[in-house]
């Protein structure tokens, strides 16, 4: 080998290589592909927005307080089940120190996810309402789509690739939080046996997920579209999540009207959707007086059937040659 | 040779509307320049050849693609793919930066990302894009936007360019620059070019051919030099003495006033070969005295106005 500098006079300059239009002769993927670009494109869109990290932050705390809330469960019942604890000089009892942590069930069960998802959820809301019009209503209000359309995919792959950034915010907000509580349980009681008795809580967490996932992917997509603006939509958001919780919890606990007057609460509906894939058992469902898992069901896919009917009509009329 | 499109008795209705009626085209590959007035039907014209729209009869195809079928079939993604379609609209993604823009664009295309992000760069580069690359998109200039469209179409480097009123917006230079490059685009890398636009200048400064709609009819095509030729040869003439006498002859003689000001000032077109001496011929024998003669050719834009019956 010498070492001799390289002939530069034969070689092309930097500046010409950089500037020079080259040809593509590759074999291009398939529109699915372009789908998890998109996907991917749009979540690094909202990652961007500082908002966002508050809101993980907010996500984090709630994930944190189950992970050692349930630590702790386990500790205090190995480790103080006999003993008085005193606060202020005060004697209290384990049950007594212990009782508000299990109202939330931290002890690896089936409500202990429902609950973290239920919880979690509040956050996941807020951070899809404001996510709807970076992911969606900019496209429409800014003329972004015809950009999008003109490609070589269908109009489907496009809303497919913003459901699945929806999927990648709630992944992380949600379903891989739940998973890290799932394995946490196991290593807090004797973790072979946990594991294999318990895999379909497993199971029943990612189907809570994709339950979750399919439904407020669609409901945002059709809101952005059809609102575009951060402002409505949060509005629109609180009256689809808020105020129907605070009617129906009035109508039916405080009013005594039948219990099927919950299922206008579209988050109870995904709740009890979940907690069907978790396979809970009805009648420790909280608060009692549930509508049946069907019914819930029922609304839930009504509620995807009527998002989807909008966005076929509204993406359609959409020109991409003005 | 291929053609580039080959349109054969293509209609295409909107209920009783009729936007497109019975178009039959062939266009080799080239530089070519869609023309018309609003509602001409340059607008579902180019959403066909995209394969956004169906025809709603006849038969036709760009390069080797039928056309035809539903906007998201297949055919017409393979379709989509020969095609680097630049919009008239803005059509950016606010947030992202221009190299990003123009990857996403090429993933869309179906590029592997690495590739998507590399020819991106390159592009940009070469539409002069190179130092605001890593500026996001909504802060760019008229002229940049354009150009990052521009380069967003071109990133995958398709046979066929479809431009829909590429320098709209932009000042006499960034008009100039942009028509360079889609000149230099199409000469040195081989690109064809359809470029939709109202302005006539921008055809006769790129293209090599040209298509008139009008009401949804081709009203005219062939080589813009064919175009020109269509020219009327034009003059403003001003006169004195016997100028019913005069204007008499030069009417028998061929020629045509177009405008009368009423004080012997007139607009006249006049034969192909028509010499300038007959005006002084006509003007001696009937008595005329030319004071002012003037040539005044049709412009394209009025050749184009006329071609259209505006």
């Amino acid at each position: 080998m010498t070492n001799q500098p390289p002939n530069t006079d034969t070689m092309p300059a930097q500046t010409d290589t950089l500037l020079r239009y080259r040809p593509w002769r590759g074999t291009p993927h398939g529109p699915l592909f372009a789908t998890l670009a998109m996907a991917r494109v749009s979540l690094r869109l909202l990652l961007r927005r500082r908002l966002m990290w508050g809101l993980f932050a907010l996500g984090l705390l709630v994930f944190f307080f189950f992970f050692y809330a349930q630590y702790l469960m386990v500790w205090i019942e190995t480790q103080l089940r006999t003993e008085t604890v005193r606060f202020a000089g005060v004697p209290v009892t384990i049950d007594n120190l212990t009782r508000f942590l299990k109202r939330l069930a931290l002890d690896g069960s089936v409500h202990t996810f429902g609950n973290f998802i239920w919880f979690q959820g509040y956050v996941l809301v807020i951070a899809l309402a404001l996510a709807g019009s970076v992911l969606v209503g900019n496209d429409f209000y800014y003329g972004s789509l015809p950009f999008y359309l003109a490609k070589p995919i269908g109009r489907w792959h496009y809303i497919l690739g913003k459901c699945l950034a929806i999927g990648g915010l709630m992944t992380l907000l949600v379903t891989f939080p739940a998973i890290l509580l799932w394995i946490e349980a196991g290593l807090l009681y004797d973790w072979k046996s946990y594991y294999f008795d318990n895999f379909d809580l497993l199971v029943g967490i990612v189907g809570y997920s994709l339950v979750l996932l399919v439904t407020l992917s669609l409901l945002v997509v059709a809101t952005a579209v059809w609102l575009r603006r951060t402002v409505p939509l949060v509005l629109v958001w609180m009256g689809v999540f808020v105020y129907p919780q605070l009617l129906s919890t009035l109508l039916v606990d405080g009013l005594n009207f039948p219990d099927e007057w919950r299922l206008i609460d579209l988050w109870n509906n995904l709740y009890l959707c979940g907690l069907w894939c978790l396979q809970a058992d009805p009648a420790t469902i909280r608060p009692p007086g549930q509508p049946e898992f069907w019914q819930a069901g029922l609304v839930v896919a009504g509620v995807c059937a009527a998002s989807l009917l909008y966005l076929r009509r509204r993406v359609q009329a959409v020109e991409i040659v003005t | 040779m291929t053609s580039l499109i080959e349109l054969t008795a293509v209609t295409r209705t909107f209920g009783a509307f009729v936007a497109l009626a019975d178009i039959t085209l062939s266009l080799p590959p080239g530089r070519i320049g869609l023309l018309g007035p609003n509602g001409a039907g340059k607008s579902t014209l180019l959403k066909l050849l995209m394969g956004l729209l169906t025809p709603t009869s006849g038969t036709g195809r760009v390069l080797d693609e039928q056309l035809g079928g539903d906007r998201d079939s297949a055919g017409n993604w393979r379709l989509r793919r020969l095609i680097g379609f630049m919009p008239e609209a803005d059509a950016l993604v606010p947030g992202l930066t221009g190299v990003e823009y123009v990857s996403l664009a090429g993933e869309l295309y179906g590029l592997p990302r690495r590739e998507a992000q590399r020819r991106a760069h390159e592009v940009l580069s070469y539409l002069e894009l190179e130092e605001a690359r890593y500026r996001r998109v909504e802060e760019y200039s008229a002229g940049m936007k354009q150009r990052v469209k521009l380069a967003q179409a071109v990133v995958h480097d398709p046979p066929v360019l479809l431009l829909d009123e590429p320098t709209s917006g932009l000042d006499p230079a960034g008009r100039d620059a942009m028509l360079r490059l889609i000149k230099a685009l199409a000469i040195d890398h081989g690109k064809s070019v359809l470029l939709s636009t109202h302005l006539l200048a921008d055809v006769e400064a790129v293209c090599e051919r040209v298509v008139i709609l009008a009401g949804g009819r081709v009203r005219g095509q062939g080589t813009v030099r064919e175009l020109c030729a269509r020219r009327q040869n034009r003059y403003r003439i001003r006169v004195q003495g016997e100028l019913d006498r005069f204007r008499q002859e030069l009417t028998a003689a061929g020629a045509t006033v177009l405008s009368d000001d009423g004080h012997g000032e007139w607009r006249l077109a006049v034969p192909s070969g028509w010499a300038n001496l007959t005006f002084f011929q006509l003007a001696h024998t009937t008595g005329a005295l030319i004071r002012a003669l003037i040539p005044d050719d049709e412009t394209l834009e009025e050749l184009f106005l006329r071609t259209v019956g505006v």
